[in-house]
């Protein structure tokens, strides 16, 4: 069994990486937030920009919004049964 | 054409029809040869301009050499050549003749100088695509090459007419910034031209439906040439229009729609085509140095990244049949290899920090906010979390891990590992060592100003990143893939012909009817007088020569036949009698 197949199959191991990602996901919304406080970092072009963690925020909102808007669209308007163009 | 000058894509126009004349190693030697030749041929050129020939008092222009033209002339010879390693195992002389004269053609229009040459190059391009569609040798691929014919013939007509109007009221061909002629109905027949074979919606329904139909070799090379000629061509003609903001900010969108949607992981994949196009166009509106040095960059990274997803979504139907992605699952296993290069073209097209994409389309985005413009800013930051939501991760997810389908795959024929491997290579190259790329944009002093690697850029972009996962995770069973299509403005010629045709029909049964009565009252008493006045001289004096004839010689016939009765007891007879007769003569007559 390959090393990725070993993490992903074993539910011990998979819980890890789970637990990981989410830690992972905390240091980066921690540094985004903290780092450009803490160096030098160049100036924000727009004011939301500095909001805390402020692309972060962005990323999950559009996340949710590219897949919910767009599933909304398709359900209502856009997708068609596969054979729609041969009937 | 000069001698020291030898134009790059001739070599390969030209040179691909040595391929069917050769075999096996010979053959596959030249397959790498001659885009590595013509790759060599555009990394020796220096600007300037080359190649030019006169023509109906206009002179046309081969070799327009400058630092444009030649970072597009480096990424499609490149492309050509990783594309023909990739191509190596296809026992298909017509596909890989084609696919040179692809990449030449593209070559063809970059060092283009004047609109004729490009129109020409455009069309042989158009060709070679529709081939490679048409060389998969399936109904589906046979129909929607037909499509794209259609609406790439309309394309390349607005581009002539466009540059007919042009030379008419210039009485030049150059092909250089168009803004001198915005508003004229010239300008506009142009930038469609160029609209439409960006794949700008809502002219642009003929990418999605063209190339998922393309052979698993030949889509490589379709993803690269076509698309990013036309981002060529604006940045050369179009750039500060306006428009083309706007544009692009809605394409870069609306391919992140339409992805959320698809099913097919090829076809899923061009629609990421229109929106990283759409930043490029994007670029090109905004028009300040460093926007396009972006799009350019952009342009180069994306060929490189797009191929290696399309490789990596090839090799799997190579290997499995399978395009659907609720027909795969699980391939992880089995095909790792694939696996781990598509993942660096996903992290490329991505923007994740180390990789391509990082580098490049930043530079858009960056010069929306220097420009201060909050909406597209924010429109091109959305689309980048659903560039990342699916190739990075809903096509990874479903068609590698995802519920086990049980196929049983394996890694494909090593030539198309080593193409994904090359590809792959320069996309972590180009993210890592960022100067090599921008040294050869065409502003150089904005380019070396520019520092991608920044604090806030790659905190940012990690959170974007990082968050965007964290949502695709939460939202899993909303992506379930299911099989269906997704209207698109292909419809209107697909669908939208069929609503059209009945009453179309009637109307054209109605004028037929209309036309038929005319030709009844006008026509047909006048044809039918000539007739029978015709049928009468036919009957008086024709046929009563006939019958006078036959008459005379049936009369003389019949006389013949009572003397002639052809039997030789009679003939003998009468021979008898005219002896004796002659003799009497002789003995009696003196």
């Amino acid at each position: 069994m390959s090393f990725l197949e070993r993490q992903l199959e074993d539910p011990v191991r998979f819980k890890r990486l789970k637990i990981a990602f989410y830690v992972a996901l905390s240091v980066i919304a921690v540094v985004e937030f903290a780092l450009p406080r803490l160096m030098h970092a160049e100036k924000a072009e727009f004011w939301f920009e500095d909001l805390p963690a402020w692309e972060s925020v962005y990323g999950l909102i559009s996340c949710v919004v590219i897949i919910v808007g767009s599933k909304l669209i398709g359900k209502l308007w856009l997708m068609k049964r596969e054979d729609y163009y041969d009937r | 054409m000069t001698v020291e000058w030898i134009h790059p894509g001739f070599v390969l126009i030209v040179g691909a029809w040595v391929l069917p004349l050769l075999k096996g190693t010979l053959k596959k030697a030249a397959m790498v040869l001659l885009p590595t030749i013509a790759l060599g041929l555009c990394l020796r050129m220096s600007p300037g301009t080359y190649g030019t020939v006169q023509f109906l008092g206009q002179q046309l222009v081969f070799g327009r050499v400058d630092r444009l033209s030649l970072v597009f002339s480096y990424v499609f010879a490149l492309l050509t050549l990783i594309g023909m390693i990739y191509a190596l195992h296809v026992d298909d002389d017509a596909q890989h003749v084609v696919a040179l004269t692809y990449g030449g053609a593209a070559l063809g229009g970059t060092f283009a100088g004047d609109l004729l040459t490009l129109f020409a190059f455009s069309e042989i391009m158009m060709v070679a695509a529709v081939l490679l569609v048409w060389l998969r040798r399936t109904p589906e691929s046979v129909a929607a090459g037909f499509r794209y014919l259609l609406v790439h013939v309309f394309g390349g007509l607005c581009l002539l007419g466009g540059s007919m109007l042009i030379w008419s009221q210039t009485g030049s061909i150059a092909f250089g910034n168009m803004s001198a002629f915005a508003g004229s109905t010239g300008f506009w027949l142009i930038l469609v031209a160029f609209l439409i074979n960006a794949a700008v919606p809502p002219l642009g329904a003929w990418l999605p439906d063209a190339y998922p139909e393309a052979s698993v070799t030949g889509a490589v090379f379709m993803t690269a040439f076509t698309t990013k000629s036309a981002v060529y061509c604006l940045i050369r003609g179009f750039p500060g229009t306006e428009v083309l903001i706007w544009l692009g900010a809605f394409m870069a969108l609306y391919g992140v729609v339409y992805a959320v949607l698809e099913n097919d992981a090829r076809r899923l994949l061009a629609y990421h085509i229109i929106s990283q196009v759409g930043y490029m166009v994007c670029g090109v509106g905004i028009g300040t140095e460093m926007a396009l040095n972006g799009a350019t960059a952009h342009a180069f990274a994306h060929i490189l990244y797009k191929a290696v997803l399309f490789m990596g979504a090839g090799a799997v139907l190579e290997v499995t049949g399978r395009r659907k992605l609720d027909e795969m699952g699980g391939l992880y296993k089995t095909m790792p290899v694939t696996l781990t290069l598509y993942m660096i073209g996903a992290f490329a097209i991505s923007a994740v920090p180390l990789f391509s994409g990082f580098v490049s389309k930043s530079m858009v985005v960056s010069s929306a906010a220097e420009t201060n413009r909050m909406g597209i800013y924010l429109a091109l930051t959305l689309a980048s979390a659903g560039t990342f939501l699916h190739t990075g991760l809903k096509l990874p997810y479903y068609m590698f891990f995802g519920k086990d389908s049980g196929l049983r795959a394996h890694e494909p024929p090593t030539n198309m590992l080593v193409g994904m491997g090359l590809a792959a290579a320069a996309c972590i190259v180009i993210g890592v060592f960022p100067s090599l790329l921008y040294e050869h944009l065409p502003y150089l002093d904005v380019a070396r100003e520019y520092m991608p690697y920044t604090v806030r850029h790659v905190t940012d972009t990690l959170g974007l990143l990082g968050f965007t996962a964290l949502g695709f995770f939460l939202l899993l069973k909303q992506l379930d893939p299911h099989p269906s299509v997704s209207l698109d403005t292909d419809w209107f010629y697909r669908k939208g012909v069929a609503v059209l045709l009945p009453p179309m029909n009637r109307a054209l049964a109605m004028i037929e009817g209309a036309v038929g009565q005319v030709y009844e009252v006008v026509m047909q008493r006048g044809v039918l007088g000539t007739g029978r006045q015709l049928r009468d001289v036919d009957a008086q004096v024709v046929d009563a020569a006939a019958v006078g004839v036959g008459t005379m010689t049936e009369t003389l016939s019949g006389d013949l036949r009572t003397t002639v009765t052809g039997n030789a007891q009679y003939s003998g007879l009468i021979m008898a009698v005219g002896v004796l007769v002659a003799i009497a003569f002789a003995v009696f007559g003196r």
